[in-house]
Formats: C-alpha cells, sequence, structure tokens
C-alpha cells in the first residue's frame, strides 16, 4: 500500500536493505544556517584584518590567502570535520551527507562547494533558490552534481511511559495496525490537552469495552489498553 | 512479543553497540585504526541492529524504539561504510598517477579548452598588435594606461603598480585571484557549458590585447620574460580546470543514456580530481609569478630558459606521469 504524503523524508537503502530515513532540511533553515555562517566569516576577517594589517606585506599575502580560503573553502573544511556541517549548520542541527546517508566525501565536498559560484547567478543565489524551492529534497546544484543532502540531525524521540494508569486488555483482538495506533496516542498523551484526549480516545472507544462514553474515565482506560500492548501486565 | 518485551530482549546489544560507536568515532579523530576484534564485534552487532530494526518496523513498535533503532543503525551504518580519502598515500597517487591520467582520459575537453583559450588570445593579440586603439574596446583607457605603467623597463618590478609594493602581498592576491577564476571556470560548466566558454574567450581576449598592445608599444622585452615562467603553470591549470567546466556542460547536455542528473553526478565525481591538481598548480604559479616573474635583476635569457624547462615539465608530466610502461 502505497500512500502520498506530504512528507519531505528521503529514503536510503543499506547494503542490508535497510531503509534509512533522511530529512532534508528547507530552505528557512539552510538560510539561518548561511546567515550565522556569513556572519561568522564577516567576524573572522575583521580580526585577520587586524592582525595583518600592521605586518606589512607577508601581513597583505596573509589577508589575501585567508581571504581565499575563507570564501571557497570555509565550508570544505567543517563539512570534512568530524560534525559534517559548519558551525551555522550546527547550530540548527544540520548535517551535510551523501545521498546514501554515508560521511561526505572530500570530492563531494569540494564540488559542492566550488559550485557556489554558479548557485551565486545572477544574483544572491537566485539559481539555488530555484532549484531548492522546486525539489521536495531542497537541494541546490551543487548538490545535485555532488550527490550530497543537507539533513535535519535525526532526534530521539523521548520514551514515554504512563506508569499510573493501570494496564488492561483490550477488549477484542487487535489488528497491528491498530495495536500501534493506540500506542501511538499513548505516546502522544502528554502532548496534547486534555479535552483533545478525550476527543481521539472516543475513536478508539471500542478497545475498551462495549459500554463507555466519551470521557476521563475512557481514556484513562484507553491508554491502559496501549500499555497492556506495550508489554506491562500489573 | 511485547514492545517491552523486544526491548528487554535486545536492550544490552543496543548499549553495547551505542558505546562501540562513541569509542569509534572518538578514535577516528586520533586516526587510530579499531582493534580488529573490535570492527568484528561491531559488524555483528550492526547485522542485528538491522534485523531488529526490520522487525520493530514490521510490527510497528512505537516511535522513540523505532527513533532509537533508526539513530543506531544510520550511526553504526556511517561508521561501516565511510571511505576514507585522506592521508599522504592520497595525495601522492592523486600527484603520481590520478591528476595526469584523469588529464589525459579528458584530453579532448583539455584540447578544447586550450583552444578557446588560444585561439581568442591570439586573433584579438594581432588584431590589437595591428590597429592599437582597439584595446579601449577592451579596457578602458586608464587601465591601457596602468598596463603601460606595470610593464615599463624602468618599472622597479615587472607587472604590478608602484601602489602594490611587495611580492609577498603579490603572492597572495594572485591565489586570491587566480584561483577564484579557476573556480568559476568549473562552475560556469554547470550552466550548460556557457560560462567555462565566455570565460575562457574571455581571458584570451583581454590577454591577447594586452600582449598585443604592449608589444606594439615596444614593452614585448619585459612584458614576454615576465608572462613566460608561471603561464607555464597558469595557463595550463585554467585550461584544466576549464575542461572540468566543459565536462559538466557536456555532461548536462548529451547525458547519452543515463539521465541527465545521474550524468551530472558520474561526471562531477571525476572532475573533482581536476580541481585539485588544478588549484595545486595555481599555487605554484602564483608563487612563480610573485617571486621570480617580477623580478628586475634576472636577465630575460635566464627567465626565458626557465621558461621553457617549465613548459617542457609541466607538459611532460601531464602527457607521461602515471603511464602504464610498454612492454
Amino acid at each position: 500500500m502505497t500512500v502520498d504524503v506530504l512528507d519531505t523524508v528521503v529514503t536510503a537503502e543499506t547494503p542490508e536493505g535497510i531503509l534509512l530515513e533522511l530529512r532534508p532540511a528547507g530552505l528557512s533553515s539552510r538560510l539561518y544556517a548561511f546567515a550565522i555562517d556569513w556572519l561568522i566569516r564577516l567576524l573572522a576577517l575583521y580580526f585577520i584584518a587586524i592582525v595583518t594589517g600592521p605586518l606589512g606585506g607577508v601581513g597583505a599575502a596573509a589577508w589575501f590567502i585567508l581571504y581565499f580560503l575563507l570564501e571557497w573553502f570555509y565550508p570544505v573544511a567543517f563539512e570534512l570535520a568530524r560534525a559534517g556541517a559548519t558551525p551555522g549548520k550546527r547550530l540548527f542541527k544540520l548535517k551535510v551527507v551523501m545521498d546514501d546517508g554515508l560521511p561526505i566525501t572530500p570530492a563531494a565536498s569540494v564540488v559542492r562547494n566550488l559550485l557556489r559560484a554558479a548557485d551565486f547567478l545572477p544574483m544572491l543565489y537566485g539559481v539555488a533558490l530555484v532549484s531548492m524551492l522546486s525539489r521536495a529534497d531542497c537541494k541546490r546544484l551543487g548538490d545535485l552534481a555532488a550527490a550530497t543532502l543537507v539533513v535535519h540531525e535525526p532526534r530521539a524521540t523521548p520514551k514515554r511511559l504512563l506508569d499510573a494508569v493501570v494496564p488492561l486488555a483490550p477488549a477484542h483482538a487487535l489488528e497491528p495496525r491498530d495495536q500501534a495506533a493506540v500506542i501511538a496516542l499513548a505516546t502522544r498523551a502528554p502532548f496534547l490537552t486534555s479535552d483533545r484526549l478525550d476527543e481521539l480516545a472516543a475513536l478508539a472507544a471500542s478497545v475498551a469495552g462495549r459500554d463507555s462514553r466519551p470521557g476521563p474515565e475512557l481514556t484513562r482506560r484507553v491508554l491502559g489498553v496501549a500499555e497492556w500492548l506495550m508489554g506491562r501486565r500489573s | 512479543m511485547t514492545p517491552l518485551q523486544f526491548e528487554a530482549l535486545y536492550q544490552g546489544e543496543w548499549q553495547e553497540l551505542e558505546t562501540l560507536l562513541q569509542g569509534f568515532f572518538r578514535m577516528r579523530r586520533s586516526a587510530a585504526a579499531p582493534a580488529a576484534r573490535q570492527g568484528e564485534r561491531l559488524a555483528t552487532l550492526y547485522r542485528r541492529v538491522c534485523e531488529q530494526l526490520a522487525l520493530a518496523r514490521a510490527r510497528s513498535y512505537p516511535a522513540y524504539m523505532l527513533d532509537r533503532l533508526e539513530q543506531l543503525t544510520g550511526a553504526a551504518h556511517q561508521a561501516i561504510y565511510q571511505r576514507r580519502e585522506f592521508g599522504l598515500a592520497a595525495v601522492k597517487r592523486l600527484v603520481s598517477l590520478d591528476f595526469p591520467a584523469t588529464v589525459r582520459a579528458h584530453a579532448a575537453y583539455v584540447l578544447l579548452a586550450a583552444a578557446l583559450l588560444l585561439v581568442p588570445m591570439l586573433i584579438v593579440g594581432l588584431l590589437v598588435y595591428c590597429r592599437p586603439d582597439l584595446i579601449l574596446s577592451v579596457v578602458d583607457a586608464r587601465t591601457a594606461a596602468s598596463f603601460e605603467e606595470m610593464y615599463s623597463p624602468t618599472a622597479e618590478s615587472i607587472g604590478r603598480l608602484r601602489t602594490a609594493n611587495t611580492d609577498w602581498m603579490m603572492f597572495g592576491y594572485y591565489i586570491m585571484h587566480n584561483i577564484s577564476i579557476s573556480f568559476q571556470c568549473f562552475a560556469g560548466g554547470l550552466l550548460a557549458g556557457v560560462g567555462s566558454v565566455f570565460f575562457l574567450v574571455y581571458n584570451g581576449a583581454i590577454i591577447g590585447a594586452v600582449g598585443g598592445y604592449l608589444t606594439e608599444h615596444g614593452l614585448g622585452t619585459t612584458f614576454y620574460p615576465f608572462v613566460a615562467t608561471h603561464s607555464a603553470f597558469e595557463l595550463t591549470a585554467i585550461v584544466i580546470a576549464d575542461a572540468a567546466g566543459l565536462r559538466l556542460g557536456h555532461a548536462l547536455l548529451l547525458p547519452g543514456r543515463r539521465t541527465r542528473l545521474d550524468s551530472l553526478v558520474s561526471a562531477a565525481r571525476r572532475c573533482a580530481v581536476l580541481l585539485y591538481g588544478s588549484t595545486a598548480m595555481l599555487f605554484i604559479a602564483a608563487g612563480i609569478e610573485a617571486f621570480w616573474s617580477s623580478a628586475r635583476w634576472l636577465p630575460p635569457g635566464v627567465k626565458y630558459g626557465v621558461a621553457a624547462a617549465c613548459w617542457l615539465a609541466v607538459l611532460g608530466y601531464l602527457t607521461f606521469q602515471g603511464r602504464a610502461r610498454a612492454a
């Protein structure tokens, strides 16, 4: 069964046949990250200018070379380091990886960052903007050519068990899909208002016995079923 | 099996894999190879966690557990399948084999790029030599005058204005300016090759105009000894970077039996080697241009001799280095 979902998840298959899910970063978070990096570079250049200014010719050489390196290789250096991301990207929990989820290779990093010159055209990253907005995986030209992807770093969903709830056997046997839905409701319970929780629990009323009416009592019993399905028995 | 039972059963393995991975990623920094036994254990645990993830997904276990398994699998996948391309051995291989071999593999692009640079250079050079006022259609009058000053026989150092005073400063400037141009030549390939063609023709025309203008003004005796040596590295490197751009453009325009994207990706992957080599050559060129070419005390004869040696060395390196020996 395939469903068209409004989601931008990219799946990468490992040689073991496991599909890893990568979540491409959208335009806004990448834009913020870029702005931070831009500011960092600006500050770095300012301090370099202060230091190299009084040094005469050698200082001027250092200035030109450092300017060149910052302009072209600032992202390359950080992407090839352990974090796989520039400070700006790290701040927004982004990371550059290959299309198959592996760490970025030196060649890919060089290609994606040198092609910035093409992305920048006609002005202010115009080509990159169009490319990123028109693709679900939000790649700019450099990413396309280098086969790289800017992704959100995976975030762990905290485990939440509802210790206060008494486990309750379901009133009838449940399909795996229904089991998963009830458990998913329980894990979301702490984030929902009690009214909304009651409303959603009412949809699953049948699992909690026949004579239940919507309300906190039913909700407690549905959550109890979820706990039972998770494996708690007392 | 309920999710909690599943978790209790495999918890130990997950924690072991987590600590192994932490140790592994910490070690990568110190470049120490992980102990063989550890690597074996890592691979075993990785395969098992893959299986467990597949099971957990099939059984629709709760999100927190799937997330944890996915993260573990992802991290272990990165640790096991990462490619190492760093290190001195890689650099040595690049210099002795990969770079010249890749240049030869792209010989058609390199020759086309060379033609794109040289033909406009010669045509514009001859035109300007015959009708010097044509220089004004390429650059404005003040720039033309500054060329004369830069290459006048009385200039303190050749090839620069009096305001730019030291070799070191020019070294830095050449690096920034020339390598940025080569990168632009490469990136221009993404515009269906048009950018790469434009940059070369434009730069060729400018160089030709300056050469023709100065020759006509009788300043050839300072200009040619100046450019002869570093151009061996500089022009060749720009041509190679541009050949990489042309290859990208070609891959986009005529992808053959692949998708355009696929063809672009594989072209870009191969072209990266051309960029490494070209950039290194431009560093060498900048050093020569700043410290050797501009030196006034060297007689032109010496400069021509060294220039010939450099041209022979560069062309010989690109043509012969790393070829399989004939039997």
